[in-house]
């Protein structure tokens, strides 16, 4: 215990040390717990909403992109038997008057829910009359109290809805009460109507999304689903009502894991920053340690004390990362829901769940991390000899004996770390474990790469600065079982800053190329969405389409369907293209020609996929890829491979005459125009809203608006992986101010004596300066070769097998320069204190120390 | 014994009060000192541990200044000085030696040597050569490129001795000099001091617990309860 208090009184006597080292801790447990808490809260909002409208349903008979013919009810109920049964009609839809506010939209048959929902009829007005009313009369429709409260509106109060751009007013007339919490939450953002008032809000007349059922398990169950199954219309088939969780799941898994591999970077760098603590904390008292092994304190007595030193240390900084996360997590939140929404689906997520398996799992990381770094310094300061304390300089020749020897194993390192690059496969997790390795091998080359560097700048810098630049270079040598912890920490942050803002850099520029050869139409019209990227599921009003095409200046029109089919692999994204050979050049093909892939499409009934599809599910031209229609399950020649950036699931396309041969729907979702020559986008996109003025609202974008529109996408996208990224790097400062700080200030003798030597302050200013300045350079440029390494790995590896996509590399001077600029910044401004206060201390209170 | 020194003092101490603040109360180290050392002069400054000696070493060498009183130094009035000058005289006129030698340790003994020259604006190559004759001097040559930690203690005082002479200064302050060594080894230093200082006419206070030292002592004084009082003159000289 009196060990244990030394050790902790030393940390309370440097309080600048202990004080950053645990905020580097703490915010790389906090980066870790907020993208926890904002994935797991996401996932949880997703799983309740589905839970809302799924209820008790085991399985669900779903249809083809124009949903089910609502007389299949019947045909179930009586000709195969089939009970209980409930006729769903859903779909998202925005809230007039409360921007950025989405509801489900659920049309229910209220006779056939008790079995399915039961909450749905209780509380207040849900008796007899007001069912009445609920069945009869339009628009009628039930909230939750919640819901109700939180729109404030009332019974009898008014709600406006608005669906594929069209507006309706409804008219609440119950609200809802579910007795348990759950689904009370589950019932949030939920708002429930008649089967026939959702048909008409939703324009889908006759049309259902599924019908529920509740299978009971064993053989009489399967024996069910196959009598099922067998009496359903080609388009429609039987699923799993978990499915639909599961492939969200799926839907986000590498976006998840990709946030999460960026997380722990930050952790990563705050072990350093441990590991950095608990050394300098070990060296510095070197002497008392020698002296307590004198007394006769044991080596294992020792490691122990230091290994409480860094617990307490760890509980600290994990208990504020554990406060700064779940503040973190409020605004990490929206950025990944947004994401969510961009790309995937439909989510409202309105509080952070405060899972405690995620922050027991961010604190067990945190303390878990601080003792694993500290139980190298720990064994270091139990090998000291007894009595007389290891000599500083004994100490420092071991460290520069050791760098050739750490080098060895960086290489050793790097070269694991590119194996299991090489060899994971499609893994992910093993694809970062390679990653990880050669960040942790560029590391452990550093301090010998300072060795280098110091040797050779040494000459320039004595001529610039004189005495103390020779003595700032020799000075990274020197102390180099410190700096050269500090250097690879601050080395290992720049270095993933760079190798992210070099991917993020180089996959815009791909969709930048992309956007200009794939946007080839002069203006784009399509029904808004709330979702905010390629949605498309919208449908465009038949007359708009027709007053269109109409339009002067319009040439040509080009046909955009997106929607939704399953196939072996799961549910696919497909889009049924109406263009014309003037449109071709917007595709690169990966694989097949032009010359080949059209003819096949337009008229040989194949389709081309995505390069993200055809990865993810091993298609090449020639491969037959199976997709279940309206006329039942058909098998599509994959006639080309095409670069596309819009959607990490990937998309399948066909003609549009091969969509009406083998789907009922013939909706539109958006429409591409080219202009006659000399017409002006931006006047015909003027022209076409006033000519297009109906009841739908619609999209109208000239080329430039919707190239403009899809980059803030990819922007919005990665302003997580940004926001991570700065975090990381806020860390590795945090860290270098730390280590650097408490390197100079524990020169205070030295620089007092050579302030007694005549020294001026702004002499001692330079030579600060001048090391640290110089320790940051180093770092800089040690982390430019490996930011460039850990860029390519991330575009050429981790992103191919996340998504699926090629990407460009482009190397921009000024990522690189500012990642160099940055480390020397970060380094001086951890000199800039030491410097600051021991060129106005008096020389004589830093000789009487000691 | 020497002679009176002739002409006006190189120190001049003038009611030199110095007291430190330890929480609520004040405590006085030193309490209207008085004295003047002339050029040439060795003085000796006895009294017990935390007599205030260094603390009157420091104020002499402009490491700091006093409560009240004035300090005068070669005709500079170092009381009243900006720590920036006080500064530039240490670097020209002043030569320490400290107890635990306080050499720069990422300095080899050469550099060591030739920091004071550079800070006073020699060129590197002349520096060079008298660092190195130095060296010899003290019987370190050929240990020039060694760094300080891995010489013995008393190396490393005969290195911090030639540093303290190395730029001729006016005065060299010596801060127990050979408190952190044997006895024997002491000794040497001890002589080694003595002879450099006296040899080039130089002016020197020290610090001492060590009766060896009053005996090469031109001037003795003592420490007590704040107080610098003569106690008389040495039998060397």
């Amino acid at each position: 215990m009196t060990l244990l208090r030394a050790s902790v009184r030393h940390l309370v006597r440097h309080p600048w040390q202990a004080g950053l080292s645990v905020l580097g801790i703490a915010l790389g447990v906090a980066v870790v717990v907020s993208v926890d808490l904002a994935s797991a809260s996401a996932r949880r909002a997703f799983g309740l909403a589905a839970e809302g409208v799924t209820g008790r349903a085991t399985h669900q008979v779903v249809g083809g992109p124009a949903g089910l013919d609502e007389r299949v009810v019947p045909q179930l109920a009586r000709e195969i038997g089939v009970h209980p049964l409930a006729p769903v009609v859903e779909a998202w839809v925005g809230v007039e008057g409360a921007p950025g506010r989405t509801l489900q939209l659920l049309g229910v048959d209220p006779f056939s829910e008790a079995p399915f929902r039961p909450y749905l009829g209780r509380g207040a007005g849900t008796g007899t009359r007001v069912l009445g009313t609920f069945v009869t009369e339009p628009g009628a429709v039930l909230l939750s109290r919640e819901t109700a409260a939180e729109l404030r509106v009332g019974i009898s109060g008014t709600l406006v809805l608005r669906a594929a751009g069209r507006t309706h007013p409804v008219r609440v007339v119950g609200l809802i009460e579910p007795d348990d919490a759950r689904s009370r939450q589950a019932l949030r953002g939920l708002v429930v109507a008649d089967l026939a008032t959702a048909q008409e809000l939703l324009d889908r007349p006759g049309r259902l999304s599924h019908v529920d059922l509740v299978v009971p398990a064993g053989a009489g169950g399967e024996r069910l689903l196959a009598r099922v199954r067998a009496a359903l219309p080609p388009g429609a088939e039987v699923v799993p009502a978990a499915a639909r969780s599961e492939f969200v799941g799926e839907l986000t898994r590498a976006f998840d894991v990709n946030l999460t591999a960026l997380s722990f970077l930050a952790l990563l760098v705050g072990l350093f920053l441990a590991y950095n603590t608990m050394t300098f904390s070990v060296v510095q008292r070197r002497a008392t340690i020698g002296m307590l092994r004198a007394l006769g304190v044991t080596r294992a007595e020792i490691v122990a004390a230091v290994l409480a030193e860094a617990l307490v240390l760890g509980l600290v900084a994990t208990s504020l990362g554990l406060v700064l996360g779940v503040a973190l997590a409020g605004g990490l939140v929206r950025l990944v829901t947004r994401t969510i929404n961009d790309l995937y689906f439909v989510v409202v997520v309105r509080e952070l769940t405060l899972s405690p398996a995620v922050l027991a799992k961010g604190a067990a990381l945190g303390i878990g991390a601080t003792l694993l770094a500290a139980i190298v310094p720990a064994a270091e300061a139990s090998a000291a000899p007894p009595g007389a304390a290891i000599q500083r300089v004994v100490l420092e020749a071991r460290a520069r004996r050791a760098a050739p020897r750490a080098a060895l194993a960086g290489l050793a390192m790097l070269a694991t770390g590119a194996l299991l690059v090489g060899v994971a496969g499609r893994s992910l997790v093993w694809s970062y474990a390679g990653l990880f390795a050669i960040v942790l091998g560029a590391a452990l080359l550093t301090p010998l790469a300072m060795v280098g560097a110091a040797w050779a700048v040494a000459p320039p810098l004595g001529w610039l600065l004189g005495l103390p630049g020779r003595m700032a270079a020799r000075g990274v040598v020197a102390r180099l079982s410190r700096t050269g912890v500090a250097v690879a920490a601050l080395m290992v942050a720049v270095a993933a800053t760079v190798g992210v803002g070099l991917m993020i850099r180089s996959f815009r520029a791909t969709v930048v190329r992309w956007l200009e050869t794939s946007l080839v139409a002069d203006v784009y019209v399509s029904a808004p969405t709330l979702r905010g990227g390629r949605g498309g599921e919208s449908t465009l009003d038949p007359a708009v389409i027709a007053r269109v095409r109409a339009a002067p200046g319009v040439e040509a029109v080009g046909t955009y369907r997106g929607v939704r089919v399953t196939s072996p692999f799961g549910p696919t994204q497909l889009v049924a293209l109406g263009i014309g050979p003037r449109s071709y050049r917007q595709f690169r093909f990966l694989a097949g020609s032009g010359e080949t892939v059209w003819p096949a499409f337009q008229d040989g009934g194949a389709a081309i996929v995505s390069e993200p599809y055809a990865y993810r599910h091993g298609l090449a031209v020639g491969s037959a890829l199976r997709l279940r229609t309206d006329r039942g399950e058909r098998a599509f020649p994959v006639a080309g491979v095409f670069a596309d950036y819009g959607s990490d699931q990937g998309v399948v396309m066909v003609s549009r005459r091969t969509y009406e041969a083998n789907w009922d729907d013939r909706g539109v979702s958006s429409l591409g125009l080219v202009l006659a020559p000399g017409a002006d986008p931006e006047a015909t996109v003027a022209a076409l809203r006033v000519r297009s003025g109906g009841d739908q609202d619609l999209l109208i974008r000239s080329n430039r608006a919707l190239r403009e529109a899809s980059l803030e996408i990819f922007d919005r996208t990665f302003a997580i992986t940004a926001v991570l990224r700065v975090l990381a790097t806020a860390v590795a400062v945090i860290g270098v101010l730390s280590a650097l700080m408490a390197l100079q200030l524990e020169r205070a003798r030295e620089l007092g004596v050579l302030r007694v030597q005549g020294f001026t302050p702004r002499e001692v200013w330079r030579l600060v300066l001048a090391e640290t300045g110089l320790l940051g350079g180093i770092a800089g440029v040690l982390a430019v070769p490996v930011g460039i390494g850990l860029a390519l790995v991330l575009i050429h590896v981790i992103n191919r097998r996340a998504f699926g996509w090629s990407i460009e590399t482009t190397l921009p001077g000024e990522v690189l320069l500012q990642a160099v600029g940055l480390a020397i910044v970060a380094a001086l401004l951890a000199g800039a204190y030491p410097a600051w206060r021991m060129a106005r201390t008096p020389p004589a209170p830093a000789l009487r120390e000691e | 014994m020497r002679a009176p020194a002739p002409g006006v003092p190189l120190v001049e101490l003038r009611g030199v009060t110095k007291a430190y603040r330890e929480g609520d109360a004040e405590r006085v180290v030193l309490n209207g000192v008085d004295a003047a050392i002339h050029r040439g002069e060795l003085c000796v400054l006895i009294g017990r541990s935390g007599s205030g000696k260094s603390t009157l070493l420091n104020l002499i060498g402009g490491i700091d200044v006093p409560t009240a009183g004035e300090i005068v130094v070669d005709g500079l009035p170092l009381a009243g000085t900006s720590e920036a000058a006080r500064t530039l005289f240490r670097r020209h006129h002043v030569g320490f030696v400290f107890q635990f030698f306080n050499l720069i340790p990422t300095l080899t003994v050469e550099e060591n040597l030739r920091l004071p020259l550079e800070l006073n604006g020699r060129r590197r190559e002349s520096a060079r050569a008298r660092a190195r004759a130095l060296l010899a001097e003290v019987g370190l040559a050929g240990r020039g490129a060694t760094f300080p930690e891995r010489l013995s203690g008393g190396e490393q005082q005969r290195v911090a001795v030639a540093r303290a002479l190395v730029h001729e200064p006016l005065l060299v302050l010596a801060d127990e000099p050979t408190g952190n060594l044997d006895l024997d080894t002491g000794r040497q230093v001890l002589e080694l001091l003595d002879r450099l200082t006296r040899r080039s006419g130089r002016t020197m206070v020290m610090a001492t617990h060590s009766p060896e030292v009053v005996g090469l002592a031109d001037r003795i004084f003592r420490l007590q309860d704040g107080r610098l009082v003569e106690v008389g003159e040495s039998v060397a000289g």
